[in-house]
């Protein structure tokens, strides 16, 4: 029985980062010159200033990253005029996949040609010193977005750049980014990034971490999102981070992202307090719907607004927004700063007074809370030396399993449908250890449906294709 | 779940990591009564060769998403050839090549790379089941034997 504690932290973590800086692209940092820079940083940097001061509304944050230097430059003063309340800094895929000699590269290509050879900003080419000057006078949180399972060196760079947010976690950005990618040693690195996060945070200003709770963004039942979340939070609090967001995606059905909204934030902060974490403060960051876009401009719109009064109801510290461009791939900068706009626009009209409920949303709520609930008590109490050992064990025994994930550890015996309402339902749970009650009140919910199509895959296929 | 209707390995193609389909089509290939061997994302043409050699498969689904398809696709066949799987049916889907082109370009070049079945931009997988069962109807030798006839 292995339960989360801080016994559990990474021991000489200074020389272990001397070996993750002598990679010819790390040297040049040192541990004590970021610390420094940080340290001079405006406190407006830190997302635990932009959350403290945010307001009625959640924070605003859109995505964006480009190869080339002086694009991203454009982009980010863009987006901050826009109203983004967080800069996103996003990371090209051959860089997440650690291929910087390939990144580098194609920099290089993207610059000669003046075109776009890369998917983001292949931050470890250019470097910290360089992308320090991206954020010269600016007064908001950037965010790292990547969907790395190897994020050390990466980590790294960014804090050294004056990045004070590092999203990702070792189940958030290994199952649903990777399809072979060790997990066991995907927990090893993110605890390394966990702990230099905090090593690198003082008690006012810490760096911030947030997990990727949209996983697959492909029917994952609300239950198997809040247990990883608690998860990677008590994996992050094990290393010392006091800072840390929890997330999940639209998920298509209004009275199930109330719930999970509700259980996530009660959920998470009982189970930091409950290992000795209390001094972690935890936020709840809400995805705009993850899932296949509306190709008409006029709907994408629509759904962003809806989202944006979700985001509103259940009370989202920040909002990830996107654009009505979605479905035809990566935005131009004026689009994403139109989506900025029309959410801000939704969230200054439309302010939620309080808590909104119902005898649907308290039913829903109480039922993710109990399947929650067992997973991760089930969780705790598989034998292992520690926590991660046991989060490792779950994925073999099938305990967590993430839908659609290409991950060959991932079970992907767990079936999901969505019922009358649109709530995403567990059809067969498999080895995801739900309660038999709790498995029973999802089949009923189901049989409410009326409109169930012959056979399972096609039932799927349109709720999966939900928005479109 | 209907009767027992055959082996089909299946599986995304090139770097591709496109995995929804691939899990829906597992899905309906099993509700139809096939026994399915899931390679999932990013293989190469080898790998196919060598999982329907080692399963004794009656069919192999490529598939592939991001249009990497037509670059790996090339030499399908002939491996199967080499490794003495001529009478292994081959089909291909998703979105097969990069760029807008008609279908019936496509299917024509697909189909003079060995496949016996294409589709592009075919929603609904259902029609290639059908196909699948109406191919099947006298076992996978029968390939073999069309194969010789041509």
């Amino acid at each position: 029985m292995a339960r989360p504690s801080a016994q559990s932290r990474l021991t000489s973590i200074e020389r272990y980062r001397g070996q993750v800086l002598s990679h010819p692209l790390g040297r040049g940092i040192s541990p004590d010159e970021v610390r420094d820079h940080l340290a001079q940083v405006p406190r407006q940097r830190f997302p635990r200033v932009a959350y403290a001061n945010r307001g009625p509304s959640p924070c605003i944050q859109p995505r964006g990253g480009v190869p080339l230097f002086e694009t991203q430059y454009e982009l980010t003063r863009q987006l901050s005029e826009a109203g983004a309340d967080f800069i996103p800094l996003t990371i090209d895929s051959y860089t997440r996949h650690n291929q910087y000699d390939t990144a580098t590269q194609l920099l290089h290509r993207s610059e000669e040609e003046g075109k776009s050879y890369l998917n983001g900003y292949p931050l470890i080419s250019h470097g910290f010193e360089l992308t320090r000057q991206l954020y010269c006078g600016l007064e908001k949180p950037v965010s790292l977005r990547h969907g790395t399972p190897d994020a050390r060196l990466l980590a790294e760079v960014a804090m050294a750049s004056g990045i004070a947010e590092i999203e990702g976690g070792a189940i958030c950005y290994c199952l649903p980014y990777s399809e072979g990618f060790p997990l066991d040693r995907c927990l090893l690195y993110w605890q390394y990034v966990d702990r230099v996060c905090a090593v690198n945070s003082t008690e006012d200003l810490p760096i911030h971490r947030e997990s990727f709770g949209p996983l697959t963004a492909t029917l994952v039942p609300p239950a198997v999102v809040v247990a990883i979340e608690i998860i990677e939070a008590l994996l992050a609090a094990e290393q010392g981070v006091t800072s840390f967001a929890v997330s999940f995606g639209q998920t298509g059905s209004i009275i199930q992202d109330i719930a999970t909204a509700t259980v996530l934030r009660e959920l998470t902060r009982y189970y930091l307090d409950k290992f000795g974490f209390g001094s972690v403060q935890s936020y709840l960051v809400y995805h705009q719907w993850m899932g296949q876009f509306p190709a008409e401009r006029e709907r994408a719109a629509a759904l962003i607004a809806c989202s944006a009064i979700i985001s509103s109801i259940i009370a989202a510290d920040k909002i990830v927004v996107k654009t009505v461009d979605e479905a035809l791939g990566v935005p131009r900068p004026e689009i994403n700063a139109e989506a900025c706009d029309t959410v801000r626009y939704v969230l200054r009209t439309f302010r939620s007074a309080e808590t909104v409920t119902s005898p649907m949303i308290e039913r829903e709520t109480a039922l993710i809370r109990s399947e929650a609930t067992s997973i991760l008590e089930a969780i705790f109490d598989i034998s292992g030396s520690a926590f991660w050992e046991s989060v490792f064990r779950a994925f073999q025994l099938g305990y967590l399993d993430v839908p659609f994930s290409p991950h060959v550890d991932n079970a992907n015996k767990l079936l999901s449908v969505r019922d009358a309402n649109g709530s995403i339902r567990i059809a067969d749970a498999a080895a995801v250890p739900i309660s038999d009650q709790d498995a029973r009140i999802e089949r009923d919910l189901l049989e409410s449906r009326e409109d169930r199509a012959d056979k399972t895959y096609r039932q799927m296929l349109a709720d999966i294709r939900l928005m479109v | 779940m209907s009767v027992y209707q055959g082996r089909v390995v299946i599986g995304v193609i090139g770097d591709d990591i496109h995995i929804v389909g691939n899990r829906i089509m597992q899905l309906a290939l099993e509700e139809s009564g096939f026994q399915v061997f899931n390679l999932r994302a990013r293989n190469r043409p080898e790998e196919f060769c060598q999982a329907a050699l080692e399963v004794n498969a009656d069919a192999v689904f490529v598939s592939s998403l991001n249009g990497e398809g037509e670059y790996w696709c090339a030499d399908v066949r002939g491996l199967f050839r080499k490794a003495g799987l001529e009478h292994v049916l081959l089909y291909v889907g998703g979105n097969i090549v990069v760029g807008k082109r008609s279908k019936d370009e496509v299917v024509r070049l697909f189909k003079q790379f060995g496949f016996d079945r294409v589709y592009h931009q075919e929603p609904d997988i259902s029609v290639a089941i059908a196909d699948l069962q109406e191919d099947l109807k006298h076992g996978a030798a029968q390939r073999a034997v069309k194969a010789h006839q041509h």
